[in-house]
């Protein structure tokens, strides 16, 4: 399983998948900044990371993705810094040869990180 | 041991601090090392339940054996996303 992993405090490109022979799905998922938090409007969140564990988690998650599924590759890009409302803080992309295994291996690797994945965020108001 | 801790997200507005060298002494484990650092600064003993701990890049339990040079990672929930 092919793994790219990128922290930047740059927006997130546009992108076409890279699709080899057999694969029949790409899932893309984007993590959109919202315009309010706790019912409060904000103009942007500030995201810190722990870049080396932020790192080795998302390894070690993608480890778990290739023992569960049959995956091509895993494209995952995380802002850091400040991301202004309606902006993509995450981008991932997960390509496999069926929608299924793309599908469950995407909610795995988002729900991993979200409970696993030393990155926090601060409202900017 | 010399071990030192990093505080991360909140954790260093409560600490008014990024990080904190202490001194303990060996067979201290990652709890043992936690209760100093809540006398140290506390209002982090606030957090004690939801605090997340890291040795090096990974996360450990409180029954953690320390070792000298390690650093320490205390941080609340992640929010990632």
């Amino acid at each position: 399983m092919k793994t790219q992993l990128t922290l930047t405090s740059n927006p997130i490109p546009e992108s076409t998948p890279l699709m080899t022979d057999g694969m029949g799905a790409v899932v893309t998922f984007h993590g959109v900044v919202r315009g309010t938090e706790d019912g409060e409007p904000i103009r942007a969140i500030d995201y810190e990371a722990n870049e080396p564990m932020v790192r080795h988690q998302f390894e070690l998650i993608f480890a778990a993705i290739e023992k569960q599924w049959p995956i091509e590759s895993i494209h995952l890009i995380h802002r850091v810094g400040e991301v202004a409302e309606n902006d993509p803080s995450l981008r991932v992309e997960v390509i496999a040869p069926h929608r299924a295994e793309a599908f469950a291996a995407c909610q795995f690797l988002i729900d991993e990180m979200k409970a696993k994945v030393p990155i926090w965020k601060r409202a900017v108001r | 041991m010399k071990i030192t801790v990093k505080f991360w997200s909140y954790f260093r507005d409560l600490t008014e601090c990024e990080e904190t060298l202490l001194e303990v002494n060996e067979g201290k484990t990652l709890g043992d090392l936690h209760a100093t650092v809540m006398t140290q600064f506390p209002k982090l003993a606030e957090m004690k339940n939801s605090t997340l701990k890291a040795v090096g890049v990974d996360y450990q339990t409180d029954e953690f054996v320390l070792s000298d040079g390690d650093e320490v990672s205390l941080f609340p929930p992640v929010q990632g996303g």
